[in-house]
């Protein structure tokens, strides 16, 4: 597990918009060379937040991440959430 | 020596300004609005001629890659948000200059009161002080001297050690070698969750907000310190250790209760608190 890269992964998304067009355009090439598992980099292409975030993921971090890198409805998004991440409770998020 | 003239707490909720904004705000945003333009007023009654700012960075400006617990920044100007921050949350600019000398005076004069705060010359401000800053001086006409403290990224320094490090900075204000009016404002903010599963709109955590300022407007500095820990303040809302700026303030105030401190519930969004620390005489003994 290397929570540290998500967060890394997830921070530059979030601060830089040719991260973000790139992360869009091609995740699994923006993630080339780092240190992740397979878990990580099919969660973080996948904008699968609800893994995410029971890896241990900062949850700030999360939060800026998942909308600016979700592809589908926004609204949907808001509305499945909380739902989805709750039952992993309170995960660990120091790196 | 400087003077100590007055120290502020406030929030950065980006979304207060927001919520101001509303065609009708409810009553509680009102109620606050109206608080932090009385905050603007009692600042600016204490004239003072420098700002030390003290808040927290939100993982913008510093990472694990290399987190400091407390630093001061000392570049020649500050400015900020975040373009990400003002696109998601539509929050002002801000612009100040650095008070350099005072920056640099305070990381000497640090060591002997037993800080050693990390430094900076090349940094961005995030909401954390753009937010207070423009609620508490907007017309950008003050020099600052931002303090960033770690509140976001475990292991956060515990209550007591913010409690001293603010104790540490009053001190060492009192030793600066000029006579400027030193004025102090810091943001923080109480129960707070993001990007967890009590992520709502209205405070994370009532009872703690309550509690929490009841016990600052009586400066009980002990029981703070004991119940403001991590736990306790992860259980309050994931993002909650926002509070320790406010236990900074209270070192600040060397323990004493504000002369002001109050907080409102809004129904959207979390609890809006303020607290104030006035000199007698224009001076804070």
């Amino acid at each position: 597990m290397s929570k540290y890269q998500v967060d890394k992964v997830m921070r530059e998304v979030i601060l830089d918009e040719k991260a973000l067009t790139a992360f869009k355009v091609d995740a699994r090439k923006f993630l080339e060379g780092r240190s992740l598992t397979e878990e990580e980099k099919d969660a973080l292409i996948n904008v699968d937040y609800a893994t995410l975030y029971r890896l241990g993921a900062h949850p700030f971090l999360l939060n800026g991440f998942t909308p600016r890198a979700w592809k589908g409805d926004k609204a949907a998004l808001r509305a499945e959430y909380r739902k989805k991440i709750a039952p992993h409770g309170y995960p660990d998020f120091s790196t | 020596m400087a003077e100590l003239v007055e120290i502020m707490g406030i929030s950065h909720s980006p979304n207060f300004p927001g919520q101001i904004a509303e065609p009708n705000p409810e009553p509680a945003i009102v109620e606050a609005a109206r608080d932090y333009e009385l905050m603007r007023q009692r600042m600016a009654g204490f004239r003072p001629d420098v700002l030390v700012v003290i808040a927290s960075d939100h993982l913008n400006q510093f990472f694990m890659d290399n987190m400091p617990a407390f630093l001061v920044g000392k570049a020649p100007r500050a400015e900020g948000p975040f373009p990400h921050e003002m696109r998601t949350f539509g929050i002002a600019p801000y612009r100040a200059e650095v008070e350099v000398d005072v920056a640099k005076s305070m990381l000497q004069l640090a060591p002997k009161m037993g800080v050693d705060f990390s430094f900076s010359d090349e940094f961005r401000i995030d909401h954390a002080f753009t937010v207070p800053l423009n609620f508490i001086r907007p017309e950008m006409d003050l020099p600052i001297v931002p303090i960033f403290t770690n509140v976001m990224a475990p292991p956060v320094p515990p209550a007591q050690r913010f409690y001293e490090v603010g104790k540490a900075i009053r001190r060492i204000i009192h030793e600066l070698p000029s006579n400027k009016r030193v004025g102090v404002l810091s943001s923080g903010h109480l129960a707070i969750e993001i990007g967890g599963p009590k992520e709502g709109r209205s405070s994370a955590d009532p009872e703690f907000d309550r509690r929490m300022m009841n016990l600052v407007g009586r400066g009980d500095v002990e029981t703070v310190i004991a119940e403001a820990t991590w736990e306790r303040m992860m259980a309050s809302g994931n993002v909650t250790p926002g509070f320790l700026n406010f236990v900074l303030l209270m070192g600040l105030a060397d323990g004493r209760a504000p002369s002001v401190s109050g907080v409102r519930f809004p129904k959207s969004k979390g609890s809006v608190p303020y607290m104030a620390w006035d000199s007698q005489a224009g001076v804070l003994p």
